[in-house]
């Protein structure tokens, strides 16, 4: 950016950025007067706003932000031709879910894959929906307000909204869900709207939500109708009248499309619904899902046209570069939500730590750890991503991802001990009695069957860097995740994604209790699993407390830290999230939301 | 004759029985949680509610006695996962589709393997008869998830002619049904047409060996006669039992092909089943293929006293 045009960008940024975060942190209303807070819209000034109260805005969004007010999410690289600017409506388009075999379910109380959920967008609605220009809109709510304190949102419904069978829509409906929603025995997702204390109908299209914190995150994640998941709207008619079992397969909503089919395993078929609330929405008039669990299937579909666009999991990393090369394709890349890393077992020899809480010079003193910091430095991060990814995906030295924006440290890939330094990782290990790999056990790389090239690379550098043999154990998911939480490994690779806040990162991977942490080992000979710091601990339980987005930051930021100095894991990237689609298909920006695919918007051209 | 076919069908469910009970104990000590797995997005507070939902709470022999009590009902429960359809349901829907695949591939083995036995025997140690070898080894040595990936860049990337991926029902059209099957068919069917070739050559050969043939060529009959009405029938015997065992194994096994076809057959709901360590699933499609095991058997042994009258069963 040297141009003064760019610069002149660059600085409306900054100050829109440091506007953002520029209000009493005590507010309940995040500085915000009742009106701003109002739908039907909101502005951008608001949503920045709201984003930075929760922690989520980063720099680079905002300056996507002022470039275009609909431009596409920062990151974002496309290769192909630019599509035909057609506005043709109409039209069938075939979508191959990657890396799947079926389809289980679309009822949102049981959804628990993002595949699950991109489809489900398409059908189903909530009371808001983000769109990658920052403006959160009203869905099903056509505008609100919120209380002096911040604890009673009180949201106008949509009139003249109707179910795909017909029914009319009313806040019974928002009530049934909450009340769906919050029971542990229908939903998966009650902890969601853990702080939503009440919901009541005020009148027919009016929905009263109490809560019991000022909650910033409310509007873009709580209620957001895909990545929420709790308070997606569903229908208490069709539920009654279909069964779950049915409901689950072909659910009822007031979504753009309504579900004709869905066979199991053979695909799902959507179509528009007439009577959507927006007339100028959907364009297609049916979109069908195939499932594809194989790659080169996958690729040969959308080489040869019988499909169309790619979503579900992210195809394969070796296709990439095949599609890339393909002017009939598009690809478009953005920062995906997630980490990956190597978990190793500090009950074993010779990578033995019993108490990860003595101060980071004391345990450098000590054997076992010397062998997992070697581990760790010895990992050369762009080398794996190279060759394991065909280079797609980022360096990674914590759980906390770069798309969690405010919270990530870019500096963190400097300061880490983790950062690659191959001299000292040698010595490091001559220092454990291990120089140049001599006497040093074979290790065992626990994995899954697509994990089987990363593995591979890793062996092969380890080999190399270290002279370290490592050999791979591959075996199905549900063996790996028992074998996992009995803490029976040398090494797991493993990960995570979907993950869009702190919490995500740190309560459910990096607390001594949290649910990945060996919880089925046996504590008598195993007081803790992977990893266990009390500081880690305290922190990761005091920043969810905070309503202080910066005290957040810095709690988190410094936990994150500890986490990868001390070695919790080898930390080795975060991935990205990739859409191909043919040239044909007009997929606008408005619509390339990470993680979701969104059809409403898209056409295609014969 | 009756009084065997009884005889037999008894065993048969015996074995059934056999079968499924093994099956649901041997799946329970195979390592593997669907709980863990399924919850590794959620909340665990939420797993001793599932595990208690599907009665999976309860020791390992009452489950066993719930199931077997269902089972005799004909309820097999339902799928562990999403939204727990029932496994008659998803058996009932990869059904048509493995079927469809199973007959399609085995027209296809035959169509190929038959002539190609015949003039393999007819004509020993010729051109021919090396020509049809090789091309059987190949048939043979060529894994059929490769033959498919190399069937789809042939015909559906570069000419463009047939689907890469997909099932069409025949109830959305004959075409549009075998459209979609011809690539996958001839993917399974080279394999299988690779070894009735082979078992059809040298069973045609010990046959046109044997003295009556002799006689008959004596007696003035025509070469076409001979071939088809003495020694084909004759030769038949141990193929069909081949057969057998290749539609029972096509029942079932097609699951590399339906994954590269994008095909949820028997094969596939039965390995994603056991991937997942969804219990219910996998005791239901076993009962299924192993029920489709012991019926192919006996037809075959039917068969038999249909195809040489010399065949009795007492």
């Amino acid at each position: 950016m040297t141009d003064p045009a760019n610069r002149d960008l660059m600085h409306q940024a900054q100050e829109e950025y440091r506007r953002a975060h520029d209000f009493d942190r005590r507010d309940p209303l995040f500085g915000l007067s009742k009106n701003d807070l109002s739908g039907p819209r909101l502005s951008r000034r608001t949503v920045m706003r709201l984003m930075a109260a929760a922690g989520t805005l980063t720099l680079a969004q905002v300056v996507a932000a002022c470039a275009a007010p609909a431009a596409a999410p920062s990151g974002s690289t496309q290769s192909g031709e630019a599509a035909a600017p057609t506005t043709a409506t109409g039209g069938e388009l075939v979508a191959g879910w990657a890396g799947v075999a079926e389809i289980q379910t679309l009822d949102p109380a049981q959804i628990n894959q993002v595949l699950q959920f991109q489809i489900a967008s398409n059908v189903l609605s909530g009371l808001t929906h983000i769109d990658p220009s920052l403006t959160g809109q009203g869905d099903l709510a056509v505008d609100w307000n919120v209380s002096d304190d911040g604890l009673e949102w009180t949201f106008n419904l949509r009139e003249g909204v109707t179910w795909h069978d017909g029914a009319p829509f009313s806040a019974d409906d928002v009530v049934f869900t909450y009340n769906r929603s919050k029971d542990p025995a229908q939903s998966i997702h009650s902890a969601v709207i853990a702080n939503i204390l009440d919901c009541q109908k005020v009148d027919d299209l009016t929905v009263k939500l109490v809560l019991e914190a000022p909650q910033a995150s409310l509007l873009t994640k709580t209620l957001e109708r895909s990545s929420g998941r709790a308070m997606t709207i569903v229908s208490q008619k069709a539920i009654e009248e279909l069964g779950l079992e049915q409901y689950g397969l072909t659910p009822v909503g007031t979504g753009p499309f309504r579900v004709t089919e869905h066979q199991l395993g053979q695909g799902v078929v959507i179509e528009r619904f007439e009577n959507y609330y927006d007339p100028e929405r959907p364009k297609l008039d049916k979109v069908t899902f195939i499932p594809i669990p194989e790659p080169e299937p996958l690729a040969a579909a959308i080489e040869a046209g019988d499909i169309q666009l790619i979503g579900g999991n992210a195809p394969a990393a070796e296709l990439i570069d095949r599609f890339l090369a393909n002017p009939e394709l598009v690809v478009s890349e953005v920062t995906g939500p997630g980490f990956q890393a190597i978990f190793i077992n500090p009950w074993r020899e010779p990578m033995m730590v019993t108490d990860f809480n003595k101060p980071l010079d004391e345990l450098k003193a000590e054997n076992g750890f010397k062998v997992r910091l070697a581990l760790a430095k010895a990992f050369d991060r762009d080398t794996f991503i190279e060759r394991a990814l065909f280079g797609r995906g980022r360096p990674g030295f914590g759980t906390v991802n770069p798309a969690m924006g405010f919270f990530f440290d870019t500096t963190i890939n400097e300061k880490s001990e983790q950062r690659f330094e191959l001299e000292v990782a040698q010595q490091l290990l001559a220092d454990a009695g291990f120089p140049g790999g001599e006497g040093f056990p074979t290790l065992k790389l626990l994995t899954t069957p697509p994990g089987r090239r990363a593995g591979e690379v890793i062996a092969n550098m380890y080999q190399e860097n270290l002279g370290i043999t490592v050999e791979l154990d591959i075996k199905d998911f549900t063996v790996l995740i028992e074998d996992g939480n009995s803490m029976n490994y040398d090494l797991m690779a493993l990960g995570s994604g979907g993950d869009y806040d702190p919490d995500d990162a740190l309560v459910d991977w990096m607390q001594t209790s949290s649910k990945f942490n060996g919880p089925n080992r046996d504590t008598d000979t195993m007081p803790f699993g992977f990893f266990s710091d009390a500081e880690v601990d305290a922190l990761t339980d005091e920043q969810r407390t905070l309503a202080d987005p910066e005290e957040r930051r810095a709690l988190v930021q410094q936990a994150n830290q500890i986490t990868s100095d001390k070695v919790a894991a080898i930390f080795t990237h975060h991935p990205t999230d990739i859409l191909v689609y043919r040239t044909e298909v007009t997929f606008p920006d408005e619509s390339r939301i990470p993680g979701l695919v969104d059809l409403d918007r898209t056409t295609i051209s014969s | 004759m009756t009084r065997y076919l009884i005889r037999r069908i008894l065993a048969s469910i015996l074995v059934i029985i056999g079968v499924a009970t093994l099956v649901f104990f041997l799946l329970r000590a195979v390592p593997g949680d669907p709980f863990a797995a399924m919850l590794a997005e959620v909340d665990p507070s939420v797993a001793d509610e599932l595990r208690r939902k599907f009665g999976m709470d309860q020791p390992v022999y009452v489950q066993y006695v719930l199931w077997m009590a269902r089972l005799v009902q004909g309820d097999l429960g339902n799928s562990l996962y999403g939204s727990n359809v029932s496994v008659s349901r998803i058996i009932a829907e990869a059904i048509p589709r493995t079927l469809s695949l199973t007959f399609l591939s085995a027209l296809v083995a035959l169509a190929i393997a038959l002539p190609a036995g015949i003039l393999s025997a007819l004509r020993k140690n010729t051109v021919v008869d090396h020509g049809f070898t090789f091309f059987a080894f190949l048939g043979l040595s060529m894994p059929d998830f490769w033959v498919g990936i190399l069937l789809i860049i042939v015909f559906a990337v570069n000419l463009q002619w047939l689907p890469a991926i997909g099932y069409k029902p025949m109830s959305d059209g004959i075409w549009l049904w075998l459209r979609h099957l011809i690539l996958p068919a001839i993917a399974t069917g080279t394999a299988f047409s690779a070894i009735i070739a082979r078992m059809t050559r040298s069973t045609m050969l010990e046959v046109l060996n044997a003295d009556y043939i002799k006689v008959a060529h004596a007696k003035g009959l025509g070469q076409r006669q001979v071939v088809f009405r003495h020694a084909l029938r004759n030769a038949l015997i141990p193929v069909v039992t081949v057969m057998g065992i290749a539609f029972a194994l096509l029942m079932s096994g097609t699951v590399i092909v339906e994954n590269v076809f994008a095909i949820k057959g028997l094969g596939r709901v039965l390995i994603q089943g056991i991937l997942n360590r969804d219990y219910p699933v996998v005791q239901g499609a076993i009962l299924l293929v192993s029920t489709i095991f012991v019926l192919t058997n006996l037809l075959v042994d039917l068969l038999y006293t249909v195809i040489d009258p010399r065949i009795r069963y007492e």
